[in-house]
């Protein structure tokens, strides 16, 4: 066994998951429609305790408890890439952020359910479903809103143009990329992308969005190896708030 | 016309306040609002559907999604399906004891054309919700309502019944039945979770000065 290369893929996975869940839970309360502040809400839940099964696994591997790598780190510890911690902004944003992420979220559980590491297996087959329903979620907005209004269409286009670049910083290539394939863990960062930008092409084909052109883009890379913007400290300093008040409480 | 008040915020413009058309009367505009759909869950492999409550929503799928999050969240489903309300045919409202069936006029028109499945539900009495029948392959709603007095009309009481053309219908997927299939260990999202009572208590001791917590 790889120890290093496979904590390497797990804790930007558990990062991706707790930082976006945490930022998703933020539409509690001023969700465009009561339906989807639930929903945002649920799948924000759902995101947390999917960190929670990866940090539990890094445990396992040696590192410390769940709640200890959760609440304790500052932001140039955190693997997640840059796409998950920018602000929710408006709800156009959080939107596509959502569809870009899950997607390839969904790919990667996929992916891993034939993993070599048969803990990661066994917690991709015990997410299949809450996955199967972020996507869900997703593709309907997507399609729905992106062929409905000329405000609907063109705020999204404006979203995607923004988020795109972010968004293929959530395959940064590891440094450990060929044990991790070698060893059958994962199919590897490549190989996931290439099904993305499939897959979000077919979704997208459905509206009239059109998907800016990979070519001429610079991925945002950095997050993997602890490089984020501004908005990632202030989010662990209200995430970490109650926890910082009382370090050793009971819950 | 270019206007004065435009806003940077698109939900304001959209009121239009400050519009002044030319015209002195112009037909009052439809309510803003998004059409009905109604849903049916089924709470267990094999049990009945059983309807649920109406959701608003722009069409079938998004219906799908606010139905899954308003009635599906919290209580055991395996099953969703919705249906656009005016697309459901209801009979009258029958005696609390008796069969609505009975009151019906008998339709002794043949009907013809191509059939289609039907699905039927039947409410038991006011106060509850419909359950799911059965259904029936007929040319007609009348003649699937016929269909189904022969085939369900046993039943009493029977106050409503219902037929809903089954291409109307948006059922669940067999990929989609997943989407229920949560984590069981997230009880920290119920306040039950949180067992405190033993700790408020020693608190209140500690601190014997303590009027109330």
């Amino acid at each position: 066994m790889k120890p290093e290369a496979l904590k390497e893929l797990i804790y930007k996975m558990a990062d991706d998951l707790l930082i976006l869940g945490h930022r998703n839970s933020e539409w509690t309360g001023i969700g465009p429609l009561l339906e989807e502040d639930i929903a945002f809400s649920s799948m924000a839940q759902d995101k947390v305790g999917q960190a929670q099964n990866l940090y539990q696994i890094l445990h396992s591997l040696g590192e410390s408890e769940p709640d200890i790598v959760a609440f304790t780190r500052n932001a140039p510890q955190f693997h997640n890439c840059q796409l998950v911690e920018l602000p929710i902004g408006e709800y156009d944003f959080s939107l596509v952020r959502h569809f870009l992420f899950d997607t390839a979220d969904a790919l990667r559980w996929e992916m891993l359910t034939t993993s070599s590491y048969e803990p990661l297996a066994q917690v991709a087959k015990k997410f299949q479903g809450e996955i199967r329903y972020h996507v869900l979620h997703a593709k309907t907005w997507i399609t729905q809103l992106g062929s409905a209004t000329e405000e609907s269409i063109s705020r999204l286009q404006l979203a995607l143009n923004y988020a795109f670049p972010f968004a293929l910083g959530i395959f940064e290539s590891s440094p450990y990329e060929k044990e991790i394939i070698a060893e059958g863990y994962f199919g590897g960062e490549e190989l996931l992308k290439e099904k993305w930008m499939e897959k979000i092409k077919s979704v997208l084909n459905e509206t009239q969005l059109i998907l800016p052109d990979e070519k001429i883009i610079t991925p945002v890379l950095g997050g993997r190896v602890g490089i984020h913007t501004e908005h990632l400290q202030p989010l662990l300093d209200e995430m970490t708030e109650v926890v910082a008040l009382e370090p050793h409480a009971e819950w | 016309m270019s206007n004065p008040f435009h806003s940077l915020d698109p939900r304001i413009n959209r009121l239009g306040v400050y519009e002044v058309t030319p015209e002195t009367l112009v037909p009052k505009t439809g309510l803003d609002q998004f059409e009905t759909y109604e849903a049916f869950i089924q709470k267990r492999e094999g049990a009945k559907y059983e309807h649920v409550g109406p959701v608003h929503a722009p069409n079938e799928e998004m219906a799908f999604l606010f139905a899954k999050e308003q009635y599906s969240r919290r209580m055991t489903c395996v099953g969703l399906f919705v249906v656009k309300t005016d697309q459901i045919l209801t009979t009258s409202f029958g005696p609390n004891d008796n069969s609505v069936y009975d009151l019906l006029p008998t339709d002794n028109e043949v009907a013809s054309g191509d059939p289609q499945v039907w699905e039927v539900f039947h409410l038991k009495k006011r106060g509850i919700q419909h359950h799911h029948v059965g259904s029936v392959s007929a040319p007609s709603a009348i003649a699937a309502l016929t269909l189904a007095k022969e085939t369900y009309g046993a039943e009493r009481p029977v106050v409503n019944v219902w037929i809903i053309p089954d291409s109307q219908i948006r059922f669940t997927s067999p990929e989609e039945k997943a989407i229920w299939d949560t984590l069981k260990d997230k009880k920290y999202r119920d306040a039950i979770a949180y067992k405190v009572q033993d700790r408020i208590d020693r608190y209140k001791q500690e601190h014997p000065n303590l009027q109330s917590i």
